[in-house]
């Protein structure tokens, strides 16, 4: 379990994070999500006492992490894997790793294993591709099998393949009643992943809820109808508490029924339908409209992609 | 590349139980050290180029010196067999300061220094034992290198007729060992906490080169009150008085006692003022 009280954390004038309180529960996949810049690694370097929060508490398991006499046996963590001395070979930088923190040798073949590097782990890890150093580093979080798992963007740099078996990974570890925290911009993956959300902007925690309530709560859900007599339907929808919004003479946009609802009634009217299309509000929407505010770095508005809902 | 998307967790229970302690990290940083090429390049190139460095200067001494008998007495003393077997000390020391300093800058650099306070967050414990293992490679470097200057060198000058010294002299004896055993710990060590000062390679050899290196052989160019009263107390140049190289006359000089204090202070002094920055600042 991860609790953080109140955490602030200043470089200089520039506030980083701003009273971070929240917990991170062990059997569930956490996501921590949140526009460039806004804390996210300062949050994990903060727990892992790389840097020493300005104000507040942040304990792992009830204690400060620079306080742990086996922090390896107890957290792993996967922050910036590239950040390895590029003529030292794989096994080697994971076994510093494993005899620094007191494990056996042999954790070093066993996790080479797990992430499917044994076959280059002679090899220079200057030599790696990015999705190498993402194993390696999950690799050298898991050499100690730990309760509580922390991953920057885990799936940076993995291909399809590799999203999908660390996405198996994260779940697995969930199901085995660790703690899993991991922070993403990969909107749809996280989606995917975690069942709880944090999110995070300017330092600011925004939202720390179900990732059902999660992207429920914050767009909104509306379905598509399509039908040549669309005009007569419009009021009958009304009537059941439903905001209607006309895009062409044939097309509606319907928010506050759903899709079975709308068409019951057509039904009921004999209102032939052409389209009946829910449209889910997606976690990328959800995100851009609950952040929208605290994005710090934002491209020009002549660069920026509409966000579009998907089914 | 094909992974293993079946393959099972470990079990928990069967990673150790015990806590790691000074021991582990010791064994953890000589495993980082021994890892990486540039260590065994650089002390390769420190025994190498050291004693080659000395062979040479001692054969073109032979090849250009008459023997011994015809020196006058301030020729003798300038041609000391002891202190003139030593030049590729030049080279040695310079890669001791690189030595110590990169085994710290290089985690800096490449970002690795996260890594290993995630992994042991007792900084100062981890970097007590880098200190350690980085000395202790310093003063084995140095064992080979000095007694193989020496010898070889003294080998040469006797070959060519010309005056040697033997281990047996009690001069020799003090200053053989003080070099061999002292002096890469003043190197390795001053550099090392430099590094964890200043954190960035370049800066860091630049600053302890200055600081070790150059202060002793560019000193004798200052006026002789700042040598006396300042330089004198410099860490290099103290080990020169422990030697037995710098002559009590000189304006530099301090007897054993002050010089060994003068040295230990530096050393311990530069190491503790890097633990509590180390222990202080974000990584």
């Amino acid at each position: 379990m991860i609790e953080l009280r109140g955490v602030t954390k200043r470089y200089g004038s520039a506030i980083a994070v701003d009273h971070l309180s929240f917990t991170v529960k062990p059997g569930h996949i956490t996501g921590f999500l949140g526009p460039n810049g806004a804390g996210k690694t300062t949050t994990m370097r903060l727990i892992l006492g790389l840097d020493n929060p300005t104000a507040g508490k942040v304990t792992v398991n009830g204690q400060s992490y620079r306080d742990k006499g086996a922090p390896m046996q107890e957290v792993g963590a996967l922050i910036d894997p590239s950040a390895v001395h590029g003529s030292r070979s794989a096994y080697y930088h994971l076994l510093w790793q494993a005899q620094a923190g007191g494990l056996p040798r042999r954790r070093v073949d066993e996790v080479l294993d797990m992430v499917g590097l044994s076959a280059v782990a002679g090899k220079k890890v200057g030599g790696f591709s990015l999705g190498m150093h993402q194993r390696l580093g999950i690799a050298s979080a898991m050499l100690g099998d730990p309760p509580v798992l922390l991953f920057d963007e885990p799936v940076n740099g993995l291909d399809p393949e590799g999203i999908q078996w660390i996405r198996s990974l994260l779940k697995r570890f969930a199901d085995e009643g660790r703690t899993v925290f991991v922070s993403s911009h990969l909107m749809s993956e996280m989606e995917q992943t975690a069942d709880h959300v944090l999110v995070i902007g300017r330092g600011r925690l925004i939202a720390d809820v179900s990732m059902a309530e999660f992207t429920q709560r914050s767009a909104k859900s509306h379905v598509e109808v399509v039908s040549l007599r669309a005009h007569d339907l419009i009021p009958h929808l009304e009537a059941k508490g439903a905001q209607v919004m006309k895009s062409t003479e044939h097309e509606l946009t319907v928010t506050g029924l759903d899709a079975p609802a709308i068409g019951a009634i057509a039904f009921e009217q004999g209102i032939p339908l052409d389209e009946l299309s829910p449209r889910r509000a997606s976690l990328e929407a959800a995100f851009m409209e609950l952040t929208h505010d605290s994005v710090e770095f934002r491209a020009s508005r002549t660069t920026t992609p509409d966000v579009a809902f998907v089914s | 590349m094909t992974m293993t998307t079946a393959s099972p967790i470990p079990t928990r229970g069967i990673v150790a139980a015990k806590s790691p302690g000074f021991g582990t990290t010791l064994v953890s940083e000589w495993t980082k050290l021994r890892s990486v090429r540039s260590t065994w390049i650089l002390t390769g190139l420190a025994v190498v180029l050291s004693i080659g460095f000395s062979a040479a200067i001692a054969l073109v001494m032979g090849l250009t010196s008459e023997p011994i008998d015809t020196f006058s007495e301030a020729d003798r003393v300038m041609s000391d067999p002891l202190t003139s077997s030593m030049p590729g000390l030049l080279f040695s020391l310079i890669l001791l300061i690189v030595l110590g300093v990169t085994a710290v800058s290089s985690e800096y650099s490449s970002g690795m220094i996260r890594t290993t306070f995630i992994v042991n967050p007792h900084r100062i414990r981890v970097g007590a034992a880098k200190a350690l293992i980085v000395g202790l490679l310093g003063v084995a470097i140095h064992a080979i290198a000095v007694p193989g200057m020496f010898l070889v060198s003294q080998a040469i000058y006797g070959a060519y007729g010309l005056e040697t010294a033997s281990v047996t002299d009690n001069q020799a004896a003090r200053f053989l060992l003080v070099v061999a055993l002292v002096v890469p710990l003043t190197y390795t060590l001053i550099s090392l906490s430099i590094a964890y000062l200043l954190r960035g390679t370049a800066v860091a050899i630049t600053a302890a080169f200055g600081f070790i290196f150059l202060t002793s052989n560019l000193g004798p160019l200052l006026p002789a009150w700042i040598q006396q009263h300042v330089f004198r107390y410099l860490p290099d140049i103290a080990n020169n008085s422990l030697t037995g190289f710098t002559p009590p006359g000189d304006v530099t000089y301090l007897s054993p006692l002050p010089a060994s204090i003068v040295v230990v202070t530096w050393i311990v002094g530069s190491l503790a003022a890097a633990a509590v920055v180390l222990s202080r600042r974000d990584v």
